[in-house]
């Protein structure tokens, strides 16, 4: 059994139209997801905005309500307040600067876990914030400062000691390092991969940056307006992608190799609140042919371990990235 | 300047923060209005002890004495005394005390209900927000003085408890609105679903995270509304509705010398001062206040500041490069002194060139672009330097000069593009404005805008002419601006981060017809960013900044795969790759430097690798390391010492 056992899970949104009786839309910003994350491991989950991989995370930890599917914890479907369910899936955020309360000083931001699940006794609650800020890095006399006094890689050790607090089982790390200055960002994502190899902690990782996603996770999942539509070790997804859309987003990534990437996804992203019929990834999709356009391709599991929601994941992969490999051009 | 901004605000614990009692301390305004409510809370508070008469006591001989200045005053009543020969000046006093008790009483009635009823609506929304809301629409559209009447006139024995909560209930809909709009602004933000996920209850959120937050909006609308309250207490006085007679009212002094004021014309004026001085003093006092918590303000608007010597003739450099900068320094005056966003930054770019300029926050990346174009945020101004635009030093050129070079030899375009348009025009009308302004003649205007949309890569100009800003996505929005930026047909265009705020697929359509057309119209680019690889893609050459200061200067290629400095090495070394194994990064140990802190020599020396006791004392100088790669670190100037 898996720690965290996604099935069918769904979010949708009622969307306003502009102006007087314009009628209500549904933005299904989470479409029918499944997949598991084990103990100790860290899925990716990358894709880019609006593709509802936030939602996702939000969902997991219930600070949304699905609108539909189950999220199972430790094989337990929780009620969305159950403090087992705060005790065992932690969030952390992407603004350092949001993500705390401003007028708290640190050392209680910390303690507030504690002390809400009575974690420690009273009397042993500072010797613990102690220890949970030396565990992320902190120097123990920040416990004193409020956040505004702190740099934005501090913030974000203060904010993965609060979710440390509780001894989570899962964090969900939604884009956790995105707002980080580069020689920052190294920190906190050695940060995390430390404490998982010390805790065991398992992560579903949140990023728009596949160079990070890939620095830190497991497997990899690949989203595209509000669907899984590829899901796979993180080597495989990085080196030989199933789903077009992946391969465009891989050509994208700028790397140091010098030399301009390929442009293979072309447009942007479609409206979620009208999604094209079909695969949704068809009209910007390179290889798409009819039956795209009707069809929506399931996930299938290809190769051992690795799915793609396309109908021509196998097919037409040697032949495209043959053709524009960026390797060819330089 | 988003940079320098971002750096105070993460700078390090201990570092001084404007004192707030200085900020007042600084406003004669503010003092005088202090003072006033000291004066006026002296009054109240010790009236039994001032007064030099009992106000009620009646003296039916001395009506209508006039006060000392006149000359049948006398110095008994200083102040005169009314029809009932009472001592006006012990009065005064005594209505003080009972103007200030009803209406500090009433404030803070209205004040508590309306911060209550203002947290709820806004922290459990849905049917809770709608009738207290609903409730605020009935309350402001009830007439007050039909509320007064009904209440006062009605009730048999009127105390001042009557008059409270008259006075003090219509006010609890001001202070619901303001919170409730914070409780809303506040609830949505991420450190309140932090608490909910480590496990706090509805109530601990809103009592332990949301109202610490949002309660310092109350005082400062408190204190306005006891000055209003004095009036309206003082109204209600006058007009019979106050506290009954015997007790002395600024309201019923007024009333009651309204009926002698053809005998005694200072009767009814001696109230009417003492509630204007006031009101007077305590609305100074709440500006005062307001300005504090308002830490936003720039004082002086924005201007160029054009450094001694403007005026002499603008000698061209030397070699014929397009941008030629010169130890370039530009300074953001602080209260707490002067920042330097960058100093002593120098480099070329020849015509047609694509030069990346990489930084992390604080690295004066953005500045060094703005000061080329002449726009720098105020505060701050160029402190040194030279910036030579085809010949031109634009440090020095006037305001009307530096118009016409904005657009046509030197262009911009921004990190967020939607704020860089203005939301209620067309698209179309914008670019056609930006081409007329130009010098694009008035019959190719149309034709221009549809064909320069179309080489950007906007597939239905025709419809994008008649859209908003809005209505585009993030991605067409920066390609209506690098149209507008690239119609001009600049010598010259400066990126700033044009692509941050984008997906990656969009930033690679949208990078690469940049630099696509760029080439073809032999402009060149100056591209400012944060990300290395994006550079190594796009560029020519890359400058690296660090702490406003050059590291190293060369072509791409060298940089990339054989950096020189330190610190380029260690970005280059943190940033996880798609490409990479996975092997475990190597991050750059410690934080940014603070802006606000002047320290000597080298800027990176507290984080970096190679690090020497020189590096600590003296500042390294740019050192050629090969052919047109130059680095400052002293790794490479002991190597030239060694050499030569």
């Amino acid at each position: 059994m898996s720690l965290l056992e996604v099935r069918e899970l769904s979010k949708t949104f009622e969307v306003r139209g502009r102006g007087f009786g314009r009628g209500v839309g549904q933005l299904r910003a989470v479409d029918g997801v499944s997949f598991d994350i084990d103990a100790g491991e860290t899925l990716g989950l990358v894709g880019e905005s609006g593709c509802g991989k936030s939602t996702l995370g939000r969902a997991v930890v219930r600070l949304l309500e699905p609108s539909g599917g189950v999220v199972r914890i430790g094989g337990v479907a929780h009620e969305s307040d159950d403090p087992r369910l705060r005790r065992l899936a932690q969030i952390v955020f992407q603004d350092p600067y949001t993500s705390l309360p401003p007028k708290m000083r640190i050392g209680r931001v910390i303690a507030e876990p504690l002390r809400i699940h009575g974690i420690v006794a009273e009397g042993e609650v500072s010797d613990r914030v102690e220890r949970l800020m030396l565990d992320v890095g902190l120097k123990a006399d920040l416990a004193g400062a409020y956040p505004h006094e702190l740099s934005g890689g501090q913030r974000q050790r203060v904010g993965i000691a609060r979710a440390l607090a509780v001894e989570p089982e899962l964090i969900v790390a939604d884009e956790a390092v995105s707002a980080l200055d580069v020689s920052v960002q190294a920190q906190i994502l050695n940060l995390l991969r430390d404490l998982q190899s010390r805790y065991g902690i398992a992560y579903l990782f949140i990023s728009h940056d596949l160079g990070v996603v890939r620095y830190m996770s497991h497997r990899i999942a690949v989203m595209y307006l509000g669907r899984i539509v590829e899901l796979g070790p993180s080597a495989e997804v990085v080196k030989d992608p199933l789903h077009p859309y992946t391969r465009g987003l891989l050509a994208s990534v700028p790397t140091l190799h010098t030399g301009r990437p390929t442009v293979r996804i072309q447009a942007e992203p479609p409206n979620p609140v009208d999604p094209p019929t079909g695969c949704s990834f068809h009209p910007r999709c390179p290889i798409a042919r009819d039956v795209c356009a009707q069809d929506s391709p399931p996930l299938t599991e290809w190769k051992s371990g690795h799915w793609a929601a396309c109908h021509f994941a196998l097919d037409d992969h040697g032949v495209q990235s043959n053709q524009n490999d960026p390797g060819d051009q330089s | 300047m988003t940079d320098v901004l971002g750096q105070l605000e993460s700078a390090p614990a201990g570092s001084p923060r404007p004192v707030g009692w200085r900020m007042l301390a600084a406003s004669p305004l503010t003092m005088v209005g202090l003072l006033g409510v000291i004066g006026i809370l002296v009054a109240a508070l010790f009236a039994p002890a001032l007064a030099p008469a009992d106000p009620g006591a009646q003296d039916l001989t001395n009506i209508l004495a006039p006060p000392f200045w006149d000359e049948d005053g006398s110095s008994a009543a200083l102040l005169g005394t009314d029809g009932l020969g009472r001592d006006v000046l012990s009065r005064l006093l005594y209505g003080a005390r009972n103007s200030l008790v009803i209406s500090v009483a009433a404030m803070l009635l209205g004040a508590s209900v309306g911060l209550a009823t203002g947290l709820f609506a806004g922290f459990f929304g849905g049917r809770v927000d709608s009738v207290i809301m609903r409730l605020g629409d009935v309350q402001l559209a009830f007439p007050f003085i039909l509320l007064a009447i009904a209440v006062l006139g009605v009730v048999p024995n009127r105390s001042a408890w009557h008059l409270i909560i008259v006075l003090g209930i219509p006010g609890w809909i001001i202070y619901a609105r303001v919170v409730r709009s914070r409780v809303l602004a506040e609830k949505e933000k991420d450190y309140v679903a932090a608490a909910r996920a480590i496990g706090a209850s509805k109530w601990r959120r809103l009592f332990r995270y949301v109202v610490p937050s949002v309660w310092q909006v109350v005082p400062v609308i408190a204190l306005l509304d006891v000055g209003f309250l004095i009036i309206m207490e003082s109204t209600l006085s006058f007009l019979g509705l106050g506290l009954p007679p015997p007790a002395a009212t600024w309201g019923g002094i007024l009333a009651e010398g309204r009926r002698n004021m053809v005998v005694s014309t200072w009767l009814p004026i001696l109230p009417g001062l003492a509630i204007v001085a006031t009101v007077l003093s305590i609305n100074l006092l709440g500006d005062g206040i307001a300005s504090v918590f308002d830490t936003n303000v720039v004082r002086g608007g924005f201007r160029r500041i054009i450094p001694k010597g403007a005026g002499q003739p603008a000698l061209q450099p030397a070699d014929q490069a397009l941008l030629d900068v010169r130890d370039l320094g530009v300074t953001f005056p602080t209260r707490a002194g002067s920042i330097r966003a960058i100093t002593g930054v120098s480099f070329d770019m020849a015509h047609g060139e694509t030069l990346g300029v990489v930084g992390e926050s604080g690295s004066g990346k953005s500045v060094t672009g703005s000061a080329i174009i002449q726009l720098i945020d105020p505060p701050g101004r160029i402190s040194s330097g030279e910036i030579w635009v085809e010949g031109e030093d634009v440090t020095r050129v006037n305001d009307r000069r530096m118009r016409q070079l904005r657009g046509r030899s030197i262009g911009m375009i921004f990190q967020n593009p939607a704020a860089s348009l203005n939301p209620v025009l067309s698209v179309g009308y914008q670019l056609r404005e930006g081409l007329r302004s130009v010098g694009v003649p008035r019959r190719e205007v149309v034709s221009t805008v549809r064909r320069i949309l179309t080489t950007v890569g906007i597939p239905d100009p025709d419809r994008v002419v008649r859209q908003y800003p809005f209505q585009l996505s993030g991605g067409m929005n920066q390609r209506v601006m690098i149209a507008m930026a690239l119609a001009a047909r600049p010598q010259l265009l400066i990126a700033d981060e044009p692509t941050t705020a984008l997906d990656t697929t969009t930033q690679a359509q949208i990078l690469t017809e940049l630099v696509e057309l760029t080439d073809q119209q032999d402009i060149s680019l100056l591209l400012i960013t944060h990300d290395i690889a994006l550079v190594s893609e796009y560029a020519d050459r890359v400058l690296v900044l660090y702490a406003g200061k050059v590291c190293e200067i060369g072509p791409v290629e060298s940089v990339i795969s054989s950096p020189a400095h330190p610190y380029t090495k260690a970005l280059l070394e943190s940033v996880p790759r798609v490409d990479a194994t996975g092997d475990r990064l190597e991050p750059i140990p410690g934080e940014l430097p603070d802006p606000s802190i002047v320290r000597t020599g080298c800027p990176f020396a507290p984080r970096c690798r190679d690090v020497m006791e020189l590096c600590h004392s003296v500042d390294p100088m740019l050192t050629a390391i090969e052919q047109g790669h130059h680095a400052a670190c002293h790794l490479w100037s002991e190597v030239e010492v060694v050499g030569s």
